[in-house]
């Protein structure tokens, strides 16, 4: 579809519109430019305009502190790492399963259980706050990682993706499965797993950005600084040295940068997933 | 003997959701019904005795103004959602020219979609320091003797958090954008062309109208989204200055984790809920009436993209 022929059909038409956006795009991502180079500064050029951005004086000393020390970010970091990659990998496998359930098999009471799943999804995690933690105090697993893992191991959403993905494989293929005597078992790890690759890889690298960049449930269900996630490890760091502006933007980049690499990454899966779960019926 | 086998394997249905029942069943439908329950007693935690107060919480809401206040500062963080609809239309319809490095751009635009997280707020924290920080400091270079306090005072700084959410949201809704624009049908374009329609007007009375599901998908999973986060607010500002930035998803979590009074916090969380039921059913609305206004394009299934 090309929509302003007049503009970029030809070669310097498509140039100037390329430009523009890229300066745009450049802009959008000035806060992360600014805190990679903020983090390299010393303290008198924080705040020097106009902006260097790229310092004169080049210096590791505050990515140093960031990741020494009793506070080094290491600790926080295994702890995110931890939660995060048991979450994302029960979630996928947790959500698959379901998924399959839903999509592939005729049960009695399936529409109901699934009315549920989507009424659940309006509930605000607000209203779950409360009774999560009194629970888990009950439980005796407030203030430790269980108490993110095992909620983390449930995303309704990625039930709903799968599902959808699941919906849409056609059904030969496992009416052909069912005269050659394979059951629903065999279907699944052996048929549609296998096909369905691209969108589990999809629903584990959303997952596990939710997980990584979750402060909501970490600020609620943990308070033992040992145990806190890169986020709230962030936060204490702020909190902690709040004129360090170097120091602060060098903690922003180790809670920033894993997921900048996951994106680079896992863009094109992260795109398609978003969107045909959106838009494609 | 085939039949028989059929029913078994339907029963395996149950099989393959019951672990993930389980834990809706134990991390969302029973903390609801309990946090349900809660709204109607005075429960506060560390507190032995746990009356049963009918409807005096809801009273209490009802009386409370910084309930409304919060009520207040939710609509205006919601104003962020259709302005970065209306944003990422614009950036979806540019991509989709014939540019260069069109996939180098849709990343760039997207990435603070995927990478944020409070982290990311911190930084805007420092960009809008009031007297030193960079924007200001732009700001003031192009002449503007008195840039506004962003988070610093109480009249805008539920702008300047709209700002990050704009920022924020901005590429998730072009990413959407891009996806729907690929289904505008090119013969349809084609023939405006031929008959000599203008590009705004094609723009205007074409592709508008028929990204319309899709911007209404998009209003209603932003508003959904946007409605239940607090995260950006708690770790920027904690709800100042003056409880300026205090929305209601905040209010709760103050309610229930500074002042320890969970059963006020359940109540008002409830409201919250109500918000959210009234954006869904409007949804349900919404998507018959463009069901039928548009019935090619009616039938896609929607739901929100942020987990619950």
């Amino acid at each position: 579809m090309e929509l302003k022929r007049s503009l970029t059909s030809g070669a310097a038409g498509r140039l100037l519109v390329t430009v523009i956006m890229l300066a745009l795009a450049i802009v959008m991502i000035v806060p992360f430019l600014w805190m990679i180079s903020t983090s390299l500064k010393t303290p008198a050029e924080v705040f020097k305009y106009p902006i260097e951005w790229i310092p004169s004086h080049p210096t590791w000393a505050h990515h140093h502190k960031v990741w020494t020390g009793p506070k080094s970010f290491g600790t926080y970091y295994l702890n995110s790492l931890k939660i995060s990659i048991i979450g994302m990998l029960g979630a996928t496998f947790l959500s698959a399963f379901a998924a399959y359930g839903f999509a592939r098999i005729e049960f009695k009471g399936r529409n109901a259980l699934f009315m549920i799943y989507l009424s659940m999804m309006m509930v605000p995690p607000q209203v779950l706050f409360v009774p999560k933690f009194i629970m888990f105090e009950w439980a005796s697993i407030y203030n430790t990682h269980l108490a993110l893992i095992l909620p983390g191991l449930f995303t309704i959403f990625g039930v709903f993706m799968l599902r959808q993905f699941f919906l849409s494989i056609p059904h030969e293929i496992s009416e052909s499965a069912f005269l050659d005597g394979a059951g629903h078992f065999r279907i699944f790890f052996r048929l549609v797993l296998p096909l369905a690759k691209p969108a589990l890889a999809t629903l584990a690298i959303i997952d596990f950005s939710w997980q990584w960049n979750d402060y909501e449930n970490a600020l609620v269900f943990l308070i033992d600084e040992k145990l806190y996630t890169v986020p709230l490890g962030l936060q204490n760091f702020i909190l902690e040295n709040t004129v360090d502006y170097n120091g602060m933007m060098a903690a922003a980049s180790a809670g920033i940068l894993p997921m900048i690499a996951v994106f680079v990454i896992g863009q094109r899966f992260i795109i398609q997933g978003l969107t045909n779960s959106a838009v494609k019926g | 003997m085939y039949n028989n086998w059929m029913r078994r394997q339907r029963l395996l249905g149950y099989v393959f959701i019951g672990p993930s029942m389980l834990g809706v069943l134990v991390f969302f439908l029973i903390p609801a019904v309990y946090s349900f329950g809660l709204m109607f007693t005075n429960y506060k935690f560390m507190s032995p005795n746990v009356e049963f107060v009918g409807a005096d919480n809801i009273v209490r809401m009802l009386h409370d103004d910084l309930f409304y206040l919060s009520l207040r500062n939710t609509v205006i963080f919601l104003l962020a959602v259709p302005v970065s609809i209306g944003l990422g239309f614009v950036v979806a319809v540019i991509l989709n020219q014939k540019i260069y490095l069109k996939k180098l751009l849709r990343g760039l635009y997207f990435m603070p979609y995927i990478t944020s997280g409070v982290a990311v707020a911190f930084v805007w924290m420092l960009l809008f320091q009031p007297k030193q920080g960079p924007i200001n400091g732009f700001l003031r270079s192009v002449g503007i003797a008195h840039p506004p306090g962003w988070l610093s005072t109480t009249t805008s700084s539920m702008y300047a958090i709209d700002i990050i959410w704009v920022w924020f949201l901005l590429g998730y809704n072009m990413i959407i954008y891009l996806a729907a624009l690929q289904e505008v049908s090119s013969e349809l374009l084609e023939a405006a062309k031929i008959d000599g329609a203008r590009p705004t007007q094609i723009l205007r009375k074409i592709i508008w109208p028929l990204v319309s599901p899709t911007t209404f998908l998009l209003l209603i999973t932003g508003l959904i989204m946007t409605i239940k986060t607090f995260g950006i607010i708690q770790a920027t500002t904690q709800g100042g200055p003056g409880n300026s930035t205090t929305i209601l998803s905040l209010y709760v979590y103050q309610n229930a984790f500074r002042y320890y009074e969970m059963g006020y916090a359940a109540t008002i969380s409830w409201a919250l809920f109500a918000i959210i039921l009234l954006i869904t059913l409007l949804q349900w609305l919404g998507q018959k009436k463009m069901g039928s206004l548009l019935s090619g394009q009616g039938g896609h299934r929607r739901w929100s993209l942020k987990e619950v």
